[in-house]
């Protein structure tokens, strides 16, 4: 925490590594997330990219282990490190020291996630009084402040206002209110916006950038919005089918995808009208992701893609790091020809 | 804080409802004489001593003549006594006896001397004595009147002239109209007896004026004792054991139910089986069970009522707990997968503290519905029990007050019935309307 801002290379605060994630089902034991590996660094953001299923939740709660212990299994290889502490084998004592105070969440529904029984600001405070020491006073200042740092008008007459009383975008607000209160290294935002409109949407997004850049905080922004991830994130990691399988910068990822899926992806985002051809249709990726059951043997991607060969079929690609620092999990991975200029990388 | 209670969408709900609010005023008056007589306004000796002769009725039924005669009767029989041993005592010997006299809250003046005394109770007597031929006289023509229907029935059935017949009734109707001019006549002497027995023991003014007037407001029961002090000496009983077992039964219920749904595992498991276990005793047998293990213990002695009471507390408070039990731990279920328990983990709180804090606040409702069922349940199960001799002991409750008057109702003699039904008519029906308009305040599904 000691580095400035402007070196681009710090130590990461969160090391995770190898992380596997198993479930106990009725069927049998099925693995969610497999052998998932990244870096967070302190004032970037991560955004986590995939579709439905594919292991975004699962990984941001497996390091925040607030997946039902009784059915889950984190892999003994796993490991998350943070601050010299293995999250995924610490106590249940010691993870609670962290929680909240080191790393904090932010969840999708911000209509139910904050307690209907209680004000805004007991629930503030109530965080406040875990983790600091401040006095009754200084924690009601703090909760003020901390409403005011998320842009909610008048503060003072909203702290003892209940959730039913706020709008849906308030409510988040107030959520990412209470999540920053204690100053976390890390903040995990999972999907924090999809259950708001555009507007709000991106009033979040600002919001979230700019405290970011205020608090020094490292986000890892879980969502399936590409156009989201192009607003506010440094680094992208795309996930299918419970494995990471392209990681890059923003810049790159968006200019040159080097995975199949990851192309495909963005060419199904819909054009502004000046770039669309005129009435073709938007390119939808064929077929369903594979049943984590149901596993292929190779390649998991390769009933789909389009360039699949009897090597995908076979064997299951590394995920392979080049000199750039991109890594990609691919055996014929796009080839970047002509580089585009990078100016602002 | 307060203010903020009666601000918030569910309160506002519930004192919309006029009904409800009538009903919580039911409550109140209840509940107040529950505390009067917990304070010990009314003792349980004002509850079993005479105060009257048996089975007089309320005020709303003029006594019989034979009642009035025998109170008239059953006073001057006490007065006489004492007008006899008191005739050779000293003053203050013959004034302690007078004041021992102060049958059923009427006393003797302090100023009357006993000479006056005596004296106005040998008037009394002979009045009384007047009234005996008119008994006497009333009596003859009514056995003669039985006679004479009687014989008209058989002249009838064996074919007898009309000549005979219309006699027959020209008779009866002369004996109907005499003893229709001596009804009043009789009436008129025992006034003027009761006026004497007034002039020595007056109704008393006042507060104990109204005392006497409401011990005697609803009749007297088969052993003379007031009526109306047994009903409200049992809104006492019936608060304590509505309380009590309700307040238990629902923080048991709650508790172990969040714990059930929250935890999961070996606690659900154990909790759904005693559930199921103790849900599949009626709560009789329960009690009957109970009663047997109690005995011969301290809670099992009518000299002392509150400890006997304790073997109903327990089988209700096991029985009562399932319901709350089951919708609690359903309520639960529901409530920990939502996002702010998960939030409140991601803050970093303890799983009690979770439960504790954040979960249970979010039953309430459904505590506050189950407190006022349960309270309503527990009232009438006593009610059963005591009936049944299994419930309480050594004092009046609605139930034994129900059992006792079983044999009177078949002699039209309703009173003892019919008030402890009306008073717990009364509770369990104002209890019902609050219990439903709170379900409606409170219910999330009713917005």
């Amino acid at each position: 925490m000691t580095d400035t801002k402007t070196t681009t290379r710090q130590e990461p605060i969160l090391k995770i590594r190898n992380l596997t994630t198993r479930f106990r089902t009725d069927r049998g034991i099925v693995t969610a997330i497999d052998d998932v590996s990244f870096d967070v660094y302190p004032g970037e953001t991560l955004g986590i990219v995939g579709e439905s299923g594919c292991g975004k939740t699962v990984t941001s709660k497996s390091i925040m282990r607030l997946l039902p212990e009784h059915i889950t299994i984190i892999d003994e290889k796993s490991s998350m490190e943070f601050e010299g502490i293995n999250l995924a084998t610490t106590s249940n004592g010691q993870m609670r020291k962290v929680r909240g105070n080191r790393i904090a969440m932010i969840f999708q529904e911000p209509m139910t996630s904050l307690n209907p029984v209680f004000t805004v600001g007991w629930q503030i405070d109530e965080a406040l009084k875990y983790h600091t020491k401040l006095s009754r006073s200084q924690r009601r200042e703090r909760s003020i402040e901390m409403l005011r740092l998320v842009e909610i008008p008048n503060p003072e007459q909203r702290i003892n206002e209940y959730p039913h009383q706020l709008s849906g975008g308030m409510r988040q607000r107030v959520m990412i209110a209470m999540a920053l209160c204690c100053e976390p290294d890390v903040l995990i935002a999972d999907e924090p916006t999809t259950a708001l409109d555009v507007t709000i949407q991106a009033q979040i997004l600002d919001l979230m950038n700019g405290l970011k850049e205020k608090l020094d905080t490292a986000i890892i922004l879980i969502t399936h919005d590409l156009g989201v991830v192009a607003q506010v994130c440094d680094r992208v990691q795309v996930m299918y089918a419970g494995r990471v399988i392209e990681s890059a910068s923003v810049y790159d990822l968006f200019h040159t995808p080097r995975h199949p899926y990851t192309k495909a992806l963005l060419e199904s985002i819909p054009k502004a009208a000046k770039t669309r051809v005129k009435s073709a249709r938007l390119p939808a990726i064929e077929g369903i992701v594979p049943s984590l059951w149901e596993l292929p043997k190779g390649c998991r991607f390769q009933d789909r893609c389009s360039i699949a060969t009897d090597h995908c079929i076979e064997l299951e690609p590394d995920l392979i790091t080049d000199e750039n620092n991109r890594s990609v999990r691919c055996h014929t991975p796009i080839t970047v020809n002509n580089a585009p200029v990078r100016e602002n990388a | 804080m307060i203010k903020k209670f009666f601000k918030s969408r569910g309160v506002r709900k519930f004192l919309r409802s006029k009904m409800a609010i009538a009903s919580l005023g039911v409550i109140s008056v209840y509940a107040l004489v529950a505390l009067v007589v917990f304070a010990g306004a009314i003792s349980l000796d004002d509850v079993t001593n005479r105060v009257g002769v048996e089975r007089m009725p309320g005020f709303l039924q003029q006594p019989s003549r034979e009642l009035r005669l025998q109170a008239v009767d059953l006073r001057l029989k006490a007065m006489e006594s004492v007008a006899r041993r008191g005739a050779d005592s000293t003053p203050e010997e013959q004034r302690r006896m007078l004041n021992e006299l102060s049958l059923f809250e009427r006393q003797v003046p302090d100023e009357m001397l006993f000479d006056e005394y005596s004296t106005l109770v040998v008037s009394a007597r002979q009045a009384y004595d007047n009234t005996g031929d008119a008994q006497l006289e009333v009596e003859d023509l009514a056995d003669e009147l039985v006679a004479i229907s009687e014989e008209l029935h058989e002249m009838k059935s064996e074919g007898a002239s009309a000549e005979d017949i219309s006699a027959l009734k020209d008779e009866q109707k002369q004996m109907q109209v005499e003893l229709a001019s001596i009804m009043p006549e009789l009436d008129s002497l025992i006034d003027i007896v009761e006026a004497k027995m007034l002039q020595i023991q007056p109704i008393p003014k006042g507060m104990s004026g109204t005392i006497y007037k409401l011990r005697l407001s609803l009749g007297t029961d088969a052993k003379g004792a007031s009526i109306a002090m047994k009903g409200l000496y049992s809104v006492k009983i019936a608060f304590q054991i509505g309380l009590i077992v309700s307040l238990i039964s629902v923080f048991l219920g709650s508790f172990l139910g969040a714990a059930a749904a929250f935890y999961g595992g070996w606690v659900d498991n154990a909790v759904m089986w005693l559930v199921s276990t103790l849900s599949s005793i009626p709560y009789l047998v329960l009690m009957a069970v109970l009663i047997v293990a109690f005995r011969g213990t301290i809670f099992d002695d009518a000299q002392k009522p509150g400890l006997a009471l304790v073997p109903v507390y327990t089988a209700f408070c096991l029985t009562f707990w399932i319901g709350t039990c089951r919708v609690v731990r359903g309520e639960v279920m529901k409530i920990k997968e939502l996002e702010y328990v998960q939030a409140a983990t991601s803050i970093g709180f303890g799983k009690s503290y979770i439960l504790i804090k954040h979960i249970i606040p979010n039953t309430l409702h459904i505590m506050f519905i189950n407190f006022s069922l349960g309270f309503i349940g527990a009232i009438k199960s006593e009610v059963i029990l005591s009936f049944l001799g299994l419930g309480v002991k050594g004092q009046p409750s609605w139930g034994i007050m129900i059992a006792h008057a079983k044999d009177d109702v078949s002699s039209f003699f309703f009173w003892e019935v019919l008030t402890a039904t009306l008073f717990m008519f009364g509770l369990v029906l104002a209890f019902n309307i609050v219990s439903d308009a709170l379900q409606d305040a409170f219910d999330p599904k009713h917005v």
